[in-house]
């Protein structure tokens, strides 16, 4: 046991070093921006699976949210004149709040009406940023958004703003992991995996329910500051059903109902950005991957990781195979 | 000012678009009804099917000008085709859970949209009208020619569809394979193949709502999205996998969409759309027209 643990710290170390070393191991500032917005994305699919994949709530408004805290954010600080570090927060507030707004008819819908009802509430958040010009300047979006300061020091190249984005993603990434590990984590997979059971045995599963989708809000809303004070820009048709697919698939590929499913799920942006010398067959690309990942391997890159592992221990013991937890 | 010949005009627009929002929304319940299947790229097979018919208008294959009668065949067959394809795509899907059902379906949809623009460009077009823009007067009331067209076909293709259900020995196979898959496979009804029909024709009556849109719309890869929703929106509204549901589902959206378009908001009309089917669905899941729906698991 003792040797385990003893394991299990020297790997931590030496993947908190292969991170923080990452930056300089890129040749240039294309590739560090992909490594900051894979950081954002790994903060979008672990709000994504929060709700989808650990409390069985579809939630397919995620995108929209992201975009909403990104606008929530910017309107503080470029109209308000609100100080980032208290606007992070708040956007990620905000937004919670109306995440759980959006999970309200998850108390009376499931399944694929769960789904459309979240893709119709998202496309009324987009048409409002589209539509309400006076507060979002509409279609064109606002520019010059502030780089955040600290101590006088402005976060502003890729290089300095990958290490406050890994700090903020580990952050996002532990406190999911203490929400899981506790009581609410388990309420929330009493009530994916049988809501009738979840309430006969007393869990409040409404509570849950609206919970979920408003840690996902929370979740998004810190991404959408994140983002907004990264690129300088915000338009809401980076937020529309698009960067929704992409959140998905890379949710539910890299493992639903596993935090480390997200990071590694988050990989695939760099597989979509890798087919981007192929222009406009991109996405028919990345279609057609997601398409096949769906087919053969149904239940995600963890999925396929443990069966793998699984595989090589047996080999390794001698032992027949057995049907073990994955 | 709202007149009563402008208040019937908009209920007759309404009722011409609502028509091709039905036969979007039968595509939706069709499927659902035979495979548990949510087809997320439903939209997308809209618009690729409207392309399968207006290259041939346009001059885009060979420079062919075919007449839009032909066009209108010609587009329904191939998007038929497509559907038989895609069916053996999703076949492995309708048994894996919604989550991949829904990934795999949007997926399957982006790659059809990105095909398109690959093909045809981002750039849409529009297509000039076969029956000419002048609009007819009937008692004060100006209609569009196409619009009477939409109405017509529309209306044909939906008793059609009825009566092929109801009638036909092949139609009745479909409905028993959609009632129970296993006792419809012992009885020898050929389960795969009912269900690759379904695709065909689900596929074939959005591609004829897409044609008919054509000339009144501007055609580019992009015009699926809305449509795929409000389609979706118009199944839901009469009872996901109803027939009739479907029907009264779209012609409803169609209307609603006229009215609200004409004197709230144009902008606004989707997301009001979008409300009143989130409500809808809030205060009577099973849809308005209240027909049970078909329980899928």
């Amino acid at each position: 046991m003792k040797i385990q643990t003893n394991r299990r710290n020297l790997l931590l170390t030496a993947g908190l070093i292969a991170l923080i070393a990452a930056p300089f191991l890129t040749t240039n500032n294309y590739q560090l921006y992909i490594l900051n917005i894979l950081g954002i994305y790994i903060l979008l699919n672990i709000g994504l699976n929060i709700s989808i994949g650990y409390c069985g709530q579809i939630n397919l408004a995620v995108a929209a949210l992201w975009g909403f805290g990104a606008y929530v954010s910017t309107l503080l600080t470029v109209d308000l004149g609100i100080n980032f570090w208290i606007a992070l927060p708040l956007s990620g507030l905000i937004t919670a709040v109306l995440g759980g707004l959006i999970g309200l008819p998850s108390l009376k819908v499931r399944s694929h009406y769960l789904a459309i009802v979240t893709i119709a509430l998202a496309g009324i958040i987009n048409m409002v940023l589209v539509n309400e010009r006076e507060i979002t300047r509409g279609a064109i979006g606002i520019m010059h958004i502030p780089s955040p300061k600290i101590f006088g020091f402005e976060i502003a190249s890729e290089f300095h703003y990958y290490y406050f984005i890994l700090v903020m993603t580990i952050i996002g990434y532990l406190f999911a992991r203490f929400i899981i590990d506790h009581r609410i984590g388990r309420n929330f997979i009493a009530v994916r995996d049988d809501y009738v059971a979840a309430q006969a045995m007393g869990v409040n599963t409404a509570y849950y329910q609206i919970l979920a989708f408003a840690i996902s809000g929370l979740y998004a809303g810190i991404a959408g500051s994140l983002y907004a004070h990264k690129i300088n820009y915000v338009s809401p048709d980076i937020f529309g059903f698009h960067s929704m697919m992409l959140i998905l698939t890379m949710t539910l590929i890299g493992g639903s109902g596993n935090i480390n499913g997200s990071v590694i799920g988050a990989a695939l942006v760099i597989l979509n950005e890798s087919l981007r010398e192929f222009e406009d067959l991109q996405l028919v690309l990345y279609g057609t991957a997601v398409v096949l990942i769906v087919l053969f391997f149904p239940e995600g890159l963890v999925g396929l990781f443990d069966r793998i592992r699984q595989w090589l221990a047996n080999r390794r013991k001698k032992i027949p195979v057995s049907e073990g937890t994955p | 000012m709202a007149t009563l010949p402008i208040i019937v005009q908009i209920l007759v627009g309404g009722l011409g678009i609502g028509g091709l929002y039905a036969l979007v929304a039968l595509g939706y319940s069709l499927l659902y009804r035979a495979m548990g299947l949510v087809n997320f790229a439903h939209g997308s097979i809209y618009m690729i099917g409207t392309y399968f018919g207006m290259i041939f208008y346009m001059g885009m294959v060979g420079g062919l000008n075919l007449p839009y009668g032909l066009c209108f065949v010609l587009g329904v067959l191939l998007t038929g085709i497509l559907g038989i394809i895609l069916e053996r795509v999703f076949r492995p899907l309708a048994d894996l859970d919604l989550m991949l059902m829904l990934l795999g379906t949007i997926g399957v949809g982006v790659v059809i949209d990105n095909l398109a623009i690959f093909i045809w460009g981002a750039q849409g077009f529009a297509v000039p009208r076969p029956l000419g823009g002048k609009p007819l007067k009937i008692a004060g009331v100006a209609i569009q020619p196409q619009m009477i067209l939409i109405l017509l076909v529309s209306a044909v293709l939906m008793v059609a569809l009825n009566v092929f259900l109801k009638r036909s020995r092949i139609g009745k196979g479909m409905r028993a394979a959609a009632q129970d898959r296993e006792i419809a496979a012992a009885m020898g009804i050929p389960v795969n193949l009912t269900n690759a029909l379904t695709f065909a024709i689900g596929s074939g009556l959005a591609a004829a709502a897409g044609i008919l849109a054509a000339p009144i719309v501007y055609v580019s890869p992009a015009m699926g999205g809305g449509v795929g929703v409000k389609g979706f929106a118009a199944a839901i509204l009469g009872g996901m996998g109803s027939i009739p549901g479907a029907i009264v589902g779209g012609l409803l959206i169609g209307v609603l969409e006229g009215y609200s378009s004409a004197f709230i908001s144009s902008e606004y009309t989707p997301a009001i759309l979008y409300a009143v089917m989130v409500a809808v669905l809030m205060i009577k899941p099973s849809g308005i027209v209240g027909e049970t729906t078909v329980e899928k698991v």
